[in-house]
């Protein structure tokens, strides 16, 4: 084990490798609050890597309503329980702000064991706690869907109860969509797991794969990712996962002419809750014109998944506003309040930027804003809202102008002549 | 005082050295494994006599039941991580060769048949021989590790595989997802043939499966049992691209019994040959697919035994 710099937690932690960050490191930003968990994106990833056969039960990318669905069924609440049980300080944050640092420890210090560390101290046969989902917790991908957790059942609450249970800032009654991929971690517990180092993180890209020519089919990664996104195939005896859609990223999609292309399952996002892009590789110095530097290191509003299991995922979450505090803390780390103060009164520029969520399937490296006339304000949680309608532009590695979006959307109306003779 | 200086810094150097040297197991080892111990580099004073008997294939097996039987105890794979197994004691091996084939026989008691390895919770039951490759002298002067060897000094495995012998049995050489799932396409359809409707399905399998594009013999009919494995340690474990070992096993009341075999002389560098009237060493393991035993999760004896060969009697 060596020890290895953690931002998410603040802290330094255990590691059978060396800290090695990639130059680049894939990333993606979910905003839950729009989703709709329509599935386009597990039906787009679905139809381009996972329809043959031995892979029915596989979705490397899933929509499930938390707090109670989820594929593998009930997979954070297992890997929570093990933390919880066995762990040294389960859950245990300090936010103080002497604990804090801007870019190395933004969330305060993680004093609890990691998956890492609670294998070590227990002498463990596994690099990280985890478990095989056996095969009735992969049956049923969307379990629980729309099933929301409630305070008080709707006889307790009698008459008031729609007023109650969905009022902000915290809904009595609630549930929210979790988009799942692989999170394609800087400390990935699948490939620490290996014990044949089948499983390699690029260096160019940070892109995790599985080598299937070195591939013994142990299972060991379906074990101990704490996400369980690495699963297995049994008709070829090995395990498959996520693979990034690695040729897009790289450019080889002829669509974007040899730029770098968003993954499937992000390209496909209707309701543009997803932005897909490369962060930088050192993340002591985030390049406030990224997109994705911004919103996770710079503006802080997006937020890594379970950052407790210590394997520094780069799937980063805008947090539903309406779900408790307490519940949205444990899923996304001591950042929430803050993200999602920054997120009920957007400034100009984080507006700016969820503009440009799906505006383009070609990644963008840049955005630049240009001021706009101010055209809406509001109090949202006694916090003064102000709307400009500034105009943001995105563009490409190779500094192409890829999209340019205003913040109010232009629309266009008929006149009268033409309303009659339709 | 340029005397003393000296005199100084050779005690500061040489402590430095050995701190260095105190430290360096703790600070630089990246690797979970324990020191080697002595005895893993003696090997047994009884071993394998592999008999020398007139046989053709179709006799072998007749011949190898009547061969005196040697007992191997295993033990709980505790030397390296993850450290487990050791759900079976002990095997009975018994060894002939005929002047042209050597042919293994193998049996150990295992309550459960695990032959299969498709579902996410399946592991498979399996027995691997190992060898080092070379005429090679084992002691504590001139270790060999039975770690699955070491650099420089590989060793040649022979895994049987209680799936792979099932593959054998089954349509094409090969156990696909509905031989286990019987009812994946239709769970409610009566349709007499309803693999038509999934065409696609089967038809994609080819391209749109890593393993059989990468060549793996896991993931492809391979049409034996047997796979032949070179490694240098743990964790280097490697398929060779020229497979030479043969076998074949059955399971019946609570005990597997398994025969290997393999010509003497090879044509591949990377294998073990043998040559009657010498001897070399063999090491063994078995796998308990009921416990989750797979890669160091095994049951294995630990110290290099012996195995003679008897040279080839002719009759006038």
């Amino acid at each position: 084990m060596t020890l290895v710099h953690n931002w998410h937690l603040g802290r330094t932690m255990e590691y059978p490798y060396f800290e090695s960050r990639p130059e680049h490191q894939f990333a993606a930003v979910f905003n839950i609050n729009r989703c709709i968990a329509c599935q386009t994106c597990t039906m787009a990833h679905k139809s381009t890597w996972t329809y043959s056969k031995g892979q029915e039960y596989m979705w490397w990318n899933n929509v499930e309503t938390k707090p109670y669905g989820g594929y593998p069924q009930h997979w954070d609440q297992k890997i929570l329980q093990m933390l919880w049980d066995n762990g040294n300080n389960p859950m245990e944050w300090f936010t103080s702000p002497e604990e804090k640092n801007e870019t190395t420890a933004p969330y305060g210090l993680y004093n609890g064991d990691t998956i890492f560390e609670l294998a070590k101290t227990k002498g463990l046969n596994q690099v990280a706690v985890g478990y095989i989902p056996d095969d009735k917790e992969w049956r049923f991908p969307n379990i629980y869907e729309d099933t929301a957790a409630s305070e008080k059942t709707n006889y307790e609450m009698g008459s008031g109860a729609d007023k109650e249970s969905s009022e902000l800032p915290e809904h009595k009654r609630w549930f929210f969509y979790l988009q799942r991929v692989c999170n394609h971690c800087t400390y990935p517990a699948c490939l620490a797991a290996c014990p044949r180092k089948a499983i390699y993180k690029r260096k160019e890209d940070g892109i995790v794969l599985i080598d299937q020519k070195r591939c013994r089919g142990y299972r060991k990664c379906v074990e101990q990712c704490p996400y369980k996104k690495p699963m297995y195939r049994g008709e070829t005896r090995m395990s498959e996962k996520c693979i990034a859609c690695y040729p897009r990223i790289e450019g080889k999609d002829p669509v974007t002419k040899g730029r770098r292309m968003e993954a499937r399952c992000m390209a496909a996002c209707v309701g543009k809750i997803r932005m897909n892009g490369l962060l930088t590789g050192d993340y002591k110095k985030p390049d406030p014109k990224n997109p994705l530097d911004w919103l996770i290191h710079i503006h802080r509003v997006a937020l890594p998944l379970y950052p407790q299991f210590g394997t520094e995922p780069n799937i980063y979450y805008i947090p539903p506003r309406w779900a408790p505090r307490s519940y949205l803390r444990q899923m996304f780390g001591p950042g929430v309040d803050e993200a999602l103060d920054k997120y009920a009164a957007p400034s100009r520029t984080l507006m700016a930027v969820l503009a440009l969520f799906r505006a383009t399937q070609t990644v963008i490296s840049r955005f630049e804003v240009e001021e706009g006339p101010k055209i809406y304000e509001s109090e949202v949680m006694g916090k003064k809202v102000e709307v400009y309608n500034d105009t943001a532009i995105g563009f490409a590695a190779d500094g192409t102008e890829l999209v340019r979006i205003k913040i109010e959307e232009p629309t266009w109306e008929s006149d009268e002549k033409r309303m009659v003779t339709y | 005082m340029l005397r003393g200086l000296m005199r100084k810094s050779v005690f500061l150097g040489s402590a430095f050295v050995a701190m260095f040297f105190l430290c360096s197991g703790e600070v630089f080892s990246q690797s979970l494994e324990q020191e080697a111990t002595v005895e893993e580099n003696i090997p047994t004073e009884e071993g394998l006599t592999s008999t020398y008997v007139v046989t053709d294939m179709d006799g072998a097996a007749e011949a190898l039941a009547k061969a005196d039987s040697y007992k191997v105890d295993l033990q709980i794979q505790d030397r390296s991580f993850p450290n487990g197994g050791g759900s079976v004691p002990e095997v009975e091996v018994s060894s002939i060769h005929n002047g042209e084939t050597i042919f293994f026989y193998v049996t150990w008691s295992d309550a459960t048949k695990n032959d299969r390895a498709i579902k996410h919770e399946q592991f498979r039951d399996a027995v691997g021989f190992m060898f080092p490759i070379g005429i090679v002298e084992i002691s504590p002067r001139t270790p060999f590790s039975p770690r699955m060897g070491d650099r420089g000094k590989p060793v040649n495995i022979w895994h049987w595989k209680a799936d792979w012998e099932r593959d054998l049995h089954a349509d094409g050489n090969y156990e696909h997802m509905e031989d286990v799932y019987p009812d994946m396409f239709t769970d409610f359809d009566f349709n007499p043939h309803p693999d038509y409707f999934n065409k696609k399905v089967h038809d994609s399998v080819p391209l749109m499966a890593g393993g059989i594009a990468a060549g793996s013999l896991l993931s492809t009919p391979r049409g034996r049992s047997v796979e032949d494995l070179n490694a240098i340690g743990f964790g280097t474990l490697t398929s060779q691209t020229h497979q030479d070992v043969n076998g074949t096993g059955y399971w019946s009341d609570g005990k597997w019994h398994v025969m290997i075999y393999r010509p003497l002389i090879s044509q591949d560098n990377n294998d073990v040959q043998f040559v009657a009237g010498q001897s070399t060493f063999f090491n063994m393991a078995v796998w308990n697919g009921e416990e989750g035993d797979r890669n160091g999760l095994k049951s294995v004896s630990i110290r290099w035994r012996p195995i003679t060969l008897e040279p080839i009697a002719y009759t006038k």
